[in-house]
């Protein structure tokens, strides 16, 4: 045994000896009073602030719950017709136990009152004690308090009159502090963390008991004699009051409990955890749902979650959003960070973490990769929409150009052709001249809006998709539910998949028929295009199908082919609406 | 939106015309091709806010309007005119076809479309008389 928990053995004999020693003179004067429950309040007391200054011993909790339980038995000792005794016990044992009960109150579970408020309403209940035990030090007298009997010399000024004064005063400024107290608390609870919140509660029940003792107190009376309904009350708050220590005892050790529970997530990490699952467990184990977990992408200053999607580290604030960033390193280099809330106790953090270490070594390599995969795919989305953008650029060029000049030309041709008195001959080159003018405008006009469909920047995919099989060789019906715009690499991505499918209809399916569905649900926009032909279409042959397939991919959609022989196909693309 | 003056066109030829396109070489052949035919061509302009514009200032009868124009689109440039009193009738031509433009030309309120390399006197004519081409 440390030579400190010798020392807390001897106080802890110190202390039973001065709670048994109080009610062995109450006894012996025959106090009316349940001495066994008075007893052990006292000694829950004791034990409680033992308990915990052995376990948080840099906490001022502990020391105050013996203070309390040692304050209440200055009335057992007072019952000894001894010098200044008597008065010590009608003043110290009876008004000091209130403001270090708030103290614990308002301290716990640090030892520390946080706030100015807290220590503004503490230091009033005590000044309101000391007063009062001034006050009755100085005027008290046993015979004009209703104890002719007392044995015992009455106090240097003995007063009647201002002893009740001052009681009665006490007792109505009492009333206010009370409230103040109750506020101090509220507040506390409204400016806490969620995990301050969690930590708080055991505090919340001790002030419902402390409330409910105060209330039974005013029905009650020590006296088994006087009235049996009052004396019931006094034994029903003197077993609230023992159930104190029980409450805040629990409390303080919670976090010991929460080590335990260290070892319960050593015990869980040792099966394969799907992608977030740790940063759940994390925070399961140290009981803050507001935890989160980021990883260190390999040589850089940035941060990603486990899906690998980038997310700053918080920066300092304060207040019930405020976060705690706690960096795990291994070698001298950055794996993650647990930002958590600033109220949970650091070495617990850190022991956590500590047990994590291989899990968390884990999914950052998991993280890197899925950023890896992310940073591919953003990558492949860039080149469609520069690619994109190039083919608007040519079919813009093309409308302005040449398409301009064709035009103008056939114009001018139309004109000479149709001037009077032309030669017949000239008339009829003029006129070949022209047809063959019209159709290198049509092929060029085909071949602009294969490069980009006008009609899909102008008007948008329903109507683009409409204009697409009102061209198309074969009867293709088009249904559409909806009729809004899209972000353009969605409504391109869309527009080329219904484009290259009605294409291989025409050329492979062997089909009478197709059918072209597009809808939107829950973000996603679905393009279905089906046919009746023959099927058994390979989608891996030829670079159409997989082409498409990396354009979907690129606005992080999907692209199925169902293609059974005989059973016609079937294109199913799905593509989110916010890509 | 004021009725554009439509019948006074067809029954009332020649009517005086404004051709709203960026093309300068086009404009120089409309221009030629629709006089040639007995149509007074009373001005040009070479984007849509001159277009509005000039529409306002001469009130031709017909506006001959490219739709895709470097400031604004010829489908603005229908509104804007449409929302002054007694507006003129107008065609919308372009070197693209009229499928590229989907439902847009109906809507819009123009009396029809001539893709550019066809236009010509008769479908001037077939428009003007309502049918849309």
């Amino acid at each position: 045994m440390t030579r400190r928990r010798w020392w807390l053995l001897a106080l802890g004999v110190v202390c039973v000896a001065w709670v048994l020693g109080g009610e062995w003179v109450s006894i012996h004067r025959g106090v009316p009073e349940n001495h066994f429950i008075d007893a052990l309040g006292g000694l829950a007391f004791l034990a409680g602030g033992l308990i915990a200054l052995d376990r948080r011993p840099g906490n001022a909790i502990g020391p105050l719950m013996i203070a309390f339980g040692m304050v209440g038995y200055f009335g057992n000792w007072g019952n000894l017709n001894l010098p200044v005794l008597p008065l010590l016990g009608v003043s110290i044992g009876q008004w000091a136990g209130a403001p270090i009960l708030a103290q614990i109150a308002l301290s716990y579970p640090t030892g520390r009152l946080r706030t100015t408020f807290d220590r503004v309403v503490v230091g009033l209940i005590y000044a309101g004690a000391i007063g009062i035990c001034v006050v009755i030090l100085l005027v008290f007298d046993p015979r004009s308090a209703g104890c002719p009997a007392c044995a015992w010399e009455p106090a240097p000024f003995p007063s009647g009159p201002a002893y009740l004064a001052a009681t009665s005063f006490y007792q109505r400024g009492g009333a206010v502090l009370a409230l103040l107290f109750f506020l101090a608390v509220w507040l506390r609870f409204r400016r806490a963390t969620p995990a301050e919140r969690r930590d708080l509660t055991p505090l919340w029940v001790a002030v419902c008991v402390i409330a409910l003792s105060y209330l039974v107190g005013a029905f009650a009376s020590p006296s088994p004699l006087a009235d049996p309904f009052a004396y019931l009350m006094w034994e029903l708050q003197s077993l609230l009051q023992i159930s104190l220590p029980v409450i805040f005892v629990w409390g303080l050790l919670s976090a010991r409990l929460a080590r335990s529970a260290v070892g319960d997530l050593v015990v869980e990490l040792d099966r394969p955890l799907p992608p977030g699952e740790l940063q759940a467990s994390l925070s399961r184990t140290l009981r803050d749902p507001s935890l989160e977990l980021l990883y260190a992408r390999d040589g850089q200053d940035r941060w990603v979650n486990a899906r690998g999607q980038p997310e700053p580290l918080p920066g300092p604030g304060a207040g019930p959003g405020a976060r705690t960033v706690m960096v795990v390193e291994r070698d001298g280099r950055p794996l993650a960070a647990l930002i958590h809330d600033p109220a949970l106790d650091r070495g617990l953090v850190r022991a956590a973490a500590a047990a994590a270490g291989m899990a968390i070594e884990n999914e950052r390599l998991h993280a890197e990769v899925r950023a890896q995969l992310e940073e591919a795919r953003a990558s492949r989305q860039r080149i469609v929409e520069a690619g994109d953008r190039e083919r608007r650029r040519v079919e813009r060029n093309l409308h302005d150009g040449a398409q301009q000049r064709l035009a103008t030309l056939a114009l001018s041709l139309a004109m000479i052709r149709d001037r009077d008195g032309a030669d017949p001959a000239m008339a009829a080159s003029l006129a070949r001249a022209s047809a063959e003018l019209r159709q290198a405008i049509d092929e060029l006009r085909e071949l602009a809006r294969g490069i980009h469909p006008a009609i899909l920047t102008e008007e948008g995919l329903p109507a683009a998709v409409e204009s697409l099989a009102d061209r198309s060789s074969l009867p293709v019906g088009v249904v559409s539910d909806f009729d809004a715009r899209l972000p353009e690499p969605v409504e391109t991505a869309a527009y080329f998949v219904v484009s290259e499918s009605l294409a291989n209809i025409t050329k492979h399916a062997h089909a009478s028929r197709a059918r072209v569905e597009l809808s939107r649900c829950n973000g996603t926009l679905r393009v279905e295009v089906r046919d009746d032909g023959v099927g058994g279409a390979d989608a891996a042959r030829g670079s159409g199908l997989l082409g498409l397939a990396d354009r979907v991919a690129a606005v992080r959609g999907s692209i199925r082919v169902e293609t059974p022989p005989g059973g016609g196909t079937r294109v199913l693309a799905e593509i989110p609406c916010n890509a | 939106m004021p009725a554009a003056r439509e019948n006074a066109i067809i029954w009332a030829m020649p009517c005086s015309v404004l051709i709203v396109d960026d093309h300068p070489g086009f404009r120089a052949q409309a221009r030629a091709l629709l006089t040639a035919a007995g149509y007074d061509v009373v001005g040009e302009a070479a984007d849509g806010e001159s277009g509005v514009r000039v529409a306002r200032d001469l009130s031709p009868d017909l506006v001959l309007l490219d739709v895709q124009l470097p400031d604004i689109t010829g489908f603005e440039v229908v509104r804007r005119v449409h929302s002054e009193p007694n507006p003129p009738a107008i065609v919308l031509i372009s070197s693209r076809d009229a499928s590229d433009y989907g439902r847009r030309i109906g809507r819009s309120g123009a009396l029809g479309f001539i893709s550019k390399a066809e236009l010509s006197a008769p479908a001037l004519r077939a428009v003007l008389e309502g049918g849309r081409r």
